[in-house]
């Protein structure tokens, strides 16, 4: 690939000469990069793609200005405490962590422990969001600690390990991708999101097998065009039905792999009864996509199998199938599709959701969720309790037990039971929760709210404290990219100013609560630590060390132990079960919580562009991504536009049952006229979260950000509403 | 609460099992006459067509401590006084509530001959139940003729499913029209265009009069005009009637079905509740599962203390009837067939285009789709039974509905070739780079698709577009070559 240094290695060592070997500071396909620093230059360094197996060199706009963040102009420097007259006052590491300590530990005394709560990031190191969890429960004790990762994996990883016993992510390298001969994505839009994915399904598209599910004709969807593959456009909050209807398929026609299913799974005859009554022909009045194209789908599926002699096939799942109050069980139909066609467990076949956040996996398997301790053990597991309380050496009893999901825990926020305290890290609840208007109101409620930030996002906006932190180049750590691959972040530079990770901050803290020992601000260390805590759990990362990564070894968890290679496709011998099975488990679809209604007629879908990432607190801070993509739209069909008198560029009023909100309409034929969209990434008055329902999935918590009934008129004088 | 249903189908095993999920108070009985689990009766015809296996009928039921199912068991007697209802083993089941749902039955017209002292004549059959269907796949392999009496949903399906398996296929039917009660003349020759473009003889204005034996079998039938068809099957399929002996014992209410109010609950007694063919709600009864399943769904709803959506009559949505035949896509829902659409504030637009064996007609109403015939388009009929069931609004113009499929899947304008494109177009969307940007690197020297990414970033995410970056390569370098020999040039051009 190109404009990679010819040197570059394809492995993750460090290289020789000035350049630092690292990986891209946004999303979960964390694209290898080399960093050039450039002293004396307007930002410190030079960022170019490295060949690497996921990236293959490439990078996207967001990675190529990736530097910019570095030297935002507001970047924050300095620690900045809360003024009478609603400012914010620069202050000392000393005296805003003495505040910071001396509030916490009055709080607590007045209204116990539980009145402390965390919320993390899935943009974390794996050594932050460690110290993170055992911050939460060794020092504040407090059972409420969750992250934002929980808007982002938490259907998958409820449905694969209900059904799997693990949640591993792809679960094989992304490279695996190009031998198949089909791949069915239920709503995922890498071709925007993870550009350099494609890469990987030239070979599928070659040989006509890509299957794309999503209301819109996006970037990913038009892969499949020119007989690449087939694109099923499902009715919004319907991605269940298509898989159920697909499933139904595989049975009536006699197409799934008897054998694996005999020898692997159980639970097979209760899913056949379940998607009987899921016939193509029902299932079409319902998603609205023909009967004969779900058959279709479902035989290019077949014939790419094992069982049926194809060279296999792979399922992959996105936020637009688990993003729903039916997401775990969304998940668990697109487990069970590729169960019947033999796909997990079997070198060159798969099944994986795609991973969004930076280190959204390594993200959820260390301790950040509100159930879980590190090495993905749940807290509830007295021998999870006792292994872990043994490396932090604190008595298991002393460990708080679970706590609520994210959506549950910004609800109470404030509230006469709720917590009186939040110490945010590496996210922008105000901007990325759901219903994000009653998130602001719980923020407001607190007594203290502190937010460690590289830049002065909405949400810190809001703190009574707000502490700086580095970034990804200032910063060394592991990432666990959506492979389960475990790959090093190294400082190319120093930090702007007062700026420190949270590694230091959370040691301090710590300090001042009384807490002298068991927290390093070495990364190094910290991951030596995860290791021991990790050994026998799920994720086990034991057997890694830097040296091994620094030497370039490829290490895909679990690696239980220094003499082990790493596990780069797990399930191949057996699934973690109680019986060494998957576990096949029935799912029937309902309608969304907030559906189409008189008065609320249309669906409203969210989702991402290109240029922008999550919140857009670093995106929006960098020149050349605003000028590509400078502010909130909604997009929508000519037909629809017509009948509601609206033009391209004209601004429209958006209500639903939460909030009203304004947007600039642009016009597109990709996009069912039914349906409109809106990126998340902006605050205001555009900001789609303002809109989004948080009624929540029952197993995983994940909202349902992906379908929300919605009214559409002409704003009238909203440009006004907009320039002021 | 005791509950006890008596039927266990398709449309009473989704009630039981939804009410033992939702209400954790309820203890159900089920008597289900057929001595097999529940299974999917809609797709006796695919089994008939030999595209599902029978085996993989089987419904999901409710299991579990508080569900009792009676296979092989029906109900004889039901005494509302008492509250019980009695089985055919003779034993007595006290009930709160009382379900029915017990479905229908075929009807068997009246043709001379088809009866015999065992039943239906060999060779003759209705199909209602699994064992019709495997006895009909049984009798296929030695069959090469087939009758099929009554073109509604279930003969076309049944027809085009032995047409479809190399049986000579004679569809016989009353009226003049196909599917008479959901098709106006133009669909219904359309659809009957199809038929025989499927293999399938379709012979209209006429019934079957007589069944005529060779030793007991059948061998050829006899129609109403007088003419004689050969035949190893004849497959009545002359629809159904509501099945309500049960009810019209025990006192309640019948006319077509037994009849219930938007309740469900019979008129006369609140603790007795009909869903499913044997009910004959204010709407009236369309023999759609759909029906059924929506009735089961509001039911239990009502029942746990949940919010049912006040529904006027005419706002049934589950109207929706879907032929299900290889190549033959037919669909209407709501108001469809009738000519009468004057007398309301209704919009129909249609267009027929029998060449292509395509028909469709939307029916609006305010601003929603009340009604649509949809023959030969499945990305059309697909699209508007979503639009249907969810009253999603309409464009204001409701020929929009029929010229274009609304999913997008026009797959947009046409892509312009790299020498079309204007200068602002964006080529690399990764990194959102311009034609214009690109064309001013390779004027600024760049000779390769690699040296274009260096100065550019086009093509370094996804990498689809270094394939256009070539082109722009070598149509500037012809470009240059031509400019650079100019005279040979203009008067090549000229001469074009």
């Amino acid at each position: 690939m190109p404009a990679s240094h010819g040197a570059a290695s394809p492995r993750d060592t460090i290289p020789l000469g000035g350049a630092v070997a690292t990986h891209c500071p946004y999303c979960a396909l964390q694209c290898a990069q080399s960093l050039q620093p450039t002293p004396g230059g307007r930002v410190p360094l030079e960022v170019t793609g490295r060949d690497f197996p996921t990236n293959r060199g490439g990078l996207c706009q967001k990675g190529w200005t990736s530097a910019e963040v570095l030297r935002a102009r507001d970047r924050i420097t300095t620690p900045l405490i809360r003024t009478a007259d609603g400012g914010f006052r620069e202050a000392g590491w000393d005296e805003a962590l003495t505040l910071v300590g001396g509030r916490v530990r009055d709080i607590q005394t007045e209204h116990g422990r539980d009145a402390i709560a965390v919320f993390g990031g899935g943009g974390l190191t794996n050594e932050k969001a460690y110290a993170l969890g055992k911050f939460a429960r060794v020092v504040l004790r407090t059972p409420y600690i969750d992250y934002n990762g929980r808007f982002c994996m938490s259907s998958a990883a409820a449905a694969s390990n209900r059904s799997l016993g693990l949640d591993r992510g792809l679960g094989f390298p992304l490279a695996d991708l190009g031998g198949a001969d089909a791949v069915l994505v239920v709503g995922s839009n890498m071709a925007a999101t993870m550009p350099p994915f494609v890469a990987h399904l030239a070979g599928v598209r070659e040989r006509g097998g890509l299957i794309v599910t999503d209301p819109r004709v996006t970037a990913t969807a038009k892969l499949t065009h020119d007989g690449k593959g087939m694109h099923l456009a499902p009715v919004p909050g319907t991605d269940l039905v298509v898989l159920l209807a697909i499933a139904h398929v595989l049975v009536a026609e006699g197409l799934t792999d008897t054998r694996y299913l005999a020898e692997r799974t159980s639970g097979l005859e209760a899913v056949q009864r379940s998607v009987a009554s899921w016939w193509p022909e029902r299932a079409e009045a319902v998603c609205g996509i023909p009967a004969e194209d779900l058959r279709r789908a479902a035989r290019i599926l077949a014939s790419a199998s094992p069982a049926q002699g194809g060279r296999g096939a792979y399922v992959l799942t996105g936020r637009g199938l688990e993003q729903m109050s039916q997401g775990t069980d969304g998940v668990t139909a697109a487990i069970n599709v590729a169960l019947l066609l033999g796909l997990i467990g079997r070198e060159g076949s798969g099944f994986g959701p795609v991973t969004g956040q930076g280190n959204g996996q390594g993200g959820r398997e260390h301790g950040q969720k509100s159930d879980q301790l590190p090495g993905y053990r749940m807290i509830t597991d007295p021998a999870a309790r006792a292994h872990v309380a043994g490396v932090w050496g604190v008595d298991p009893d002393s460990l708080p037990g679970p706590g609520v999901p994210a959506v549950a825990l910004l609800t109470k926020l404030g509230t006469s039971q709720g917590p009186r305290a939040l110490l945010v890290h590496g996210s922008n609840v105000v901007v990325s929760a759901p219903n994000a208007d009653r998130v602001r109101e719980a923020l407001g409620r607190l007594d203290l709210l502190v937010v460690c930030d590289m830049v002065p996002s909405e949400t810190a906006l809001m703190a009574d404290v707000i502490l700086p932190v580095t970034q990804w180049a200032e910063e060394d750590g592991t990432m666990t990219n959506l492979e389960g691959r475990i790959i090093r972040r190294r400082a190319a530079v120093k930090a702007p100013g007062e700026a420190r990770s949270e590694l230091w901050i959370l040691q301090r803290l710590a300090a001042e609560l009384g807490v002298e020992r068991g927290f390093s601000d070495n990364p190094g260390e910290v991951f030596a630590e995860l290791a021991r805590a990790s050994a026998g759990g799920k994720a086990d990362y034991s057997g890694i060390t830097y040296e091994r990564l620094d030497a370039g070894e490829e290490l895909f968890w679990p690696v239980p132990g220094a003499g082990h290679a790493g596990t780069p496709r797990v399930l191949l011998d057996r699934f973690p079960t109680p019986d060494g099975r998957a576990t096949m488990i029935p799912v029937s679809h309902h309608d969304p919580a907030d559906d189409v209604r008189p008065g609320a007629p249309l669906y409203l879908i969210t989702g991402r562009v290109l240029q922008h990432y999550q919140s857009g607190a670093q995106t929006r801070r960098v020149d050349e991504l605003n000028a590509a993509q400078p502010g909130p739209f909604v997009e929508m069909h000519p037909l629809l536009a017509e009948r509601l008198g609206l033009a391209e560029g004209d601004i429209a009023a958006l209500t639903t049952a939460r909030a009203e909100g304004l947007a600039a309409v642009r016009l597109t034929e990709d996009i069912r006229p039914d349906t409109v969209f809106m990126p998340f990434h902006w605050s205001g008055v555009g900001s789609a979260n303002r809109l989004t329902n948080d009624a929540t999935d029952p197993i995983s918590g994940m909202p349902e950000f992906k379908v929300t009934a919605v009214a559409i008129a002409p704003a009238p004088a909203a440009q006004e509403v907009l320039t002021s | 609460m005791n509950v006890v249903v008596i039927g266990h189908g398709m449309v009473g095993s989704r009630f039981v099992e939804d009410l033992i999920a939702q209400d954790p108070h309820a203890h159900v009985t089920v008597l289900g006459r057929e001595d097999t689990q529940p299974y999917n009766r809609v797709l006796l015809s695919s089994v008939v067509a030999g595209v599902t296996d029978p085996a993989l009928l089987t419904m999901s039921a409710a299991r579990g401590e508080r569900v009792r199912v009676r296979q092989g068991i029906w109900a004889t007697e039901i005494d509302r006084t008492a509250r019980t209802v009695t089985d055919s083993s003779g034993t007595v089941h006290r009930y709160d509530r009382l379900v029915l749902a017990t479905g229908s039955q075929a009807r068997i017209p009246d043709i001379h001959g088809i009866a015999t002292d065992r039943g239906l004549m060999p060779g003759v059959t209705v199909l209602k139940d699994l064992s019709d269907a495997t006895g009909i796949v049984k009798r296929i392999s030695k069959a090469r003729r087939a009758v099929v009496l009554g073109a509604g949903v279930l003969g076309m399906e049944v027809a085009t499913g032995l047409a479809a398996r190399g049986l000579s296929v004679t569809l016989v039917h009353h009226a003049a029209r196909v599917m008479e009660r959901q098709l106006g003349d133009a669909a219904s020759r359309i659809a009957t265009g199809s038929l025989h473009r499927l293999g399938v003889k379709v012979v209209t204005e006429t019934s079957v009069a007589e069944a005529i034996d060779r030793r007991g079998v059948l061998q050829a039938v006899r129609l109403t005009d007088g003419t004689q068809v050969l035949t190893d099957m004849l497959i009545m399929c002359a629809g159904t009637i509501p099945e309500t002996s049960l009810a019209r014992r025990a006192g309640l209410p019948c006319e077509r079905g037994v009849l219930v109010g938007e309740d469900c609950a019979s008129p006369v007694d609140g603790n007795v509740f009909a869903i499913g063919d044997c009910a004959q709600p204010p709407e009236g009864g369309t023999g759609l599962v759909a029906q059924g399943w929506d009735q089961a769904a509001r039911l239990v709803a009502a029942w746990t203390g949940r919010a049912v959506a006040r529904r006027d009559a005419e706002d049934d949505l589950t109207n929706v009837v879907r032929v299900k035949a290889s190549g033959l896509d037919l669909v209407t829902m709501g108001l469809s067939g009738k000519c009468d659409h004057g007398e309301r504030d209704l919009r129909a637009v249609r267009i027929s285009d029998p060449a292509i064996g395509r028909f469709v007609e939307v029916v609006v109403s305010h601003g929603l789709l009340v009604g649509a015939t949809i023959v030969g388009d499945k990305a059309c009929a697909s699209e508007l039974s979503a639009m249907y069931t969810r009253m999603l609004p309409v464009p204001s113009d409701p020929a929009h509905l029929i010229i274009r499929p609304l999913a997008g899947m026009t797959g947009g304008v046409a892509a312009k070739s790299p020498k079309d494109m204007d200068n602002a177009d964006t080529v690399c969307n990764c990194n959102t780079v311009t034609k214009g940007r690109i064309v001013a690197a390779i004027d600024d020297g760049c000779t390769s698709v690699d040296e274009v990414a260096r100065a550019t970033r086009a093509g370094t995410g996804c990498g689809d577009c270094r394939a256009v970056v070539g082109e722009l390569i070598q149509a500037c370098a012809a470009d240059a070559a031509d400019s650079g020999d100019k005279v040979p040039a203009l008067a090549g051009r000229g001469e074009g």
